[in-house]
């Protein structure tokens, strides 16, 4: 008995430990996104830094876009293709593929590959930086460190996710049209017709708000991890690590959530 | 003399392990003040305090008679323009080449021309020794050696004209000559235009022959604090068993 309540403790003492670990850690995002705006969005705006960091993250993630959207395309559509030749409906294959690929699939996919990528990228960079005082020697050169280094990858990020998530619809599209052709007989020209038709400007929009969300989400965690970054060279590698579980679940959780904020009003 | 940075019963303690406990250090207008104290004692927390990198957990830290810790973003960036750091590891921006990092605060704080801003570069980069070769301003951190890495951050620091400048260690890994040479120019810096300097060294030569005045960090504190003069013929052993020592390590 009094074994059992003596671990019942020690469970409840972990869960309360990461419970709060896990409350400050969003509130270091949060408070982290609030110190970009004020002190980010305001002249000079930092558009060279901006532009900068959007082609990089943008142009190195191209490849690793464009195989995603490309295999995510064929393998939904062909997993459609085989549910719906069991009720003969095969012809249906673009209406059923369209709202999955481009409300939900794409823009995830992409955040959870190309975005991990990206923040990854980030706490590797800013985590250097702030282990070899980088960032304290920005500070001490009387510059703001939270406008020079995180106000540019956040707005970076956030634009440079939803543009490949357009690309990237594209390219799930027409592989998605040659599966269909090829695999199962349908028409390109008719699969991509009955595509486009199931869609409303809704849904392209949800897919894209998803995308911004995720591509701000992606800048946080990546920033928010080099910044807290201690000391020593390993700890680089730790948040590193970090990063990438941290943005997993986040953009999954995030998606649950943009789900049922989007889908009552499609 | 007036004080200009003032650190009243400082205590600074990271995690469960106390750095310092009711310190007490004044850095006059006009002097070099130099620091000595064993490794990992706390003499870099010290620097980074004053300018408001690290904030102490007790007592009072002011930039002329201002609490730093009360200072608001205008405050610490007006702060931060008059007093320069030079960090322990050189802290060079890996992503720019020598004339940006040399220019940075030239570039974030005035409104000078390119051309005004690699001619004051170059400037800096000659008073610290690195005036041979032009090229060197194009040129990336990664690929100076450590000695020079070290000059070009006391070429960033200096730029500006700042009126204090902090230096970590400034002489670490130099060759003697240019050990004289960044000696040479906190003095010619103090004399001609009048900065304070406040300097991290272990190496008691360029400690005797730069500093007004040397404060000794021991215990947590600062208890010993005296002319180059009183620091030689000193009668405590604390004192004389760390310079002896360091004499004795470096020869
Ligand atoms: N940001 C920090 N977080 C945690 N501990 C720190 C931090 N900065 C310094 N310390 C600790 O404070 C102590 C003093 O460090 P500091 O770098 O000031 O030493 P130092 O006197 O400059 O040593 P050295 O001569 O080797 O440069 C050390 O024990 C160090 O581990
Ligand atoms: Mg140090």
């Amino acid at each position: 008995m009094s074994n059992f309540t003596e671990s019942a403790k020690n469970v409840l003492a972990s869960v309360g430990g990461v419970l709060t670990s896990g409350f400050g850690w969003v509130g270091g995002i949060c408070r982290l996104l609030w110190d970009a705006t004020i002190r980010g969005a305001r002249r000079p705006f930092g558009i060279h830094d901006i532009f900068y960091h959007m082609v990089s993250l943008g142009v190195r993630s191209l490849p690793l876009a464009t195989v995603m959207s490309l295999f995510v395309g064929m393998v939904l559509t062909w997993q459609f293709g085989e549910a719906l030749i069991g009720f003969g409906a095969k012809n249906a294959i673009g209406y059923a593929s369209s709202l999955a690929l481009v409300r939900e699939l794409v823009p995830v996919i992409l955040a959870l590959t190309v975005g991990a990528k990206m923040a990854t990228g980030m706490t590797a960079e800013l985590g250097s930086m702030k282990v070899s005082e980088q960032i304290d020697a920005i500070a001490s050169l009387g510059a703001d460190p939270i406008k020079k280094l995180i106000w540019p990858r956040l707005v970076a990020a956030t634009w440079s996710l939803p543009i490949l998530a357009v690309w990237g619809n594209v390219l799930a599209l027409a592989s998605g049209a040659v599966i269909a052709d090829v695999v199962f007989d349908v028409p390109a020209d008719y699969f991509y017709e009955t595509y486009v038709d199931e869609l409303w400007p809704s849904d392209y929009l949800s897919g894209l708000g998803k995308s911004v969300v995720f591509g701000l989400l992606v800048g946080l965690i990546g920033c928010y991890q080099g910044l807290t970054t201690k000391y020593g060279t390993e700890a680089v590698g730790i948040s590193t690590t970090n990063t990438v579980v941290a943005t997993s679940v986040s953009i999954l959780s995030m998606d649950f959530i943009l789900t049922t904020i989007f889908l009552p009003v499609s | 003399m007036a004080a200009v940075i003032e650190l009243q019963g400082v205590g600074k303690s990271f995690g469960d392990h106390t750095v310092y406990q009711d310190m007490h250090l004044a850095v006059e207008e006009g002097e070099t003040l130099t620091v000595i104290g064993g490794s990992g004692q706390g003499k870099s927390v010290c620097m980074k305090m004053m300018i408001g990198l690290l904030f102490a957990d007790e007592g009072e830290v002011r930039f002329r008679g201002a609490e730093v810790s009360e200072l608001d973003h205008e405050g610490l960036r007006a702060l931060r323009q008059k007093v320069a750091m030079v960090f322990q590891g050189g802290a060079l921006f890996d992503s720019m080449n020598i004339r940006d990092n040399v220019g940075y605060a030239l570039i974030e704080h005035t409104s000078m021309a390119d051309e005004a801003i690699t001619a004051r570069a170059w400037e800096c980069l000659d008073m610290v020794g690195l005036g041979q070769d032009r090229g060197l301003l194009e040129r990336m951190p990664v690929s100076l050696s450590g000695g020079m890495r070290k000059r070009v951050a006391i070429a960033r620091s200096i730029a500006l004209q700042p009126e204090i400048i902090l230096y970590d260690e400034p002489t670490t890994g130099l060759d003697p000559s240019n050990i004289r040479r960044i000696g040479s120019m906190i003095l010619k810096l103090q004399k001609e235009l009048g900065v304070t300097s406040v300097v991290v060294t272990h190496d008691m030569p360029t400690a005797f022959r730069v500093s007004n005045r040397i404060a000794m960090l021991y215990e947590r504190h600062f208890p010993f604090v005296d002319t180059p003069e009183g620091f030689k013929h000193t009668e405590v052993p604390e004192v004389r068993n760390f310079i002896q020592g360091r004499v004795r390590d470096g020869a």
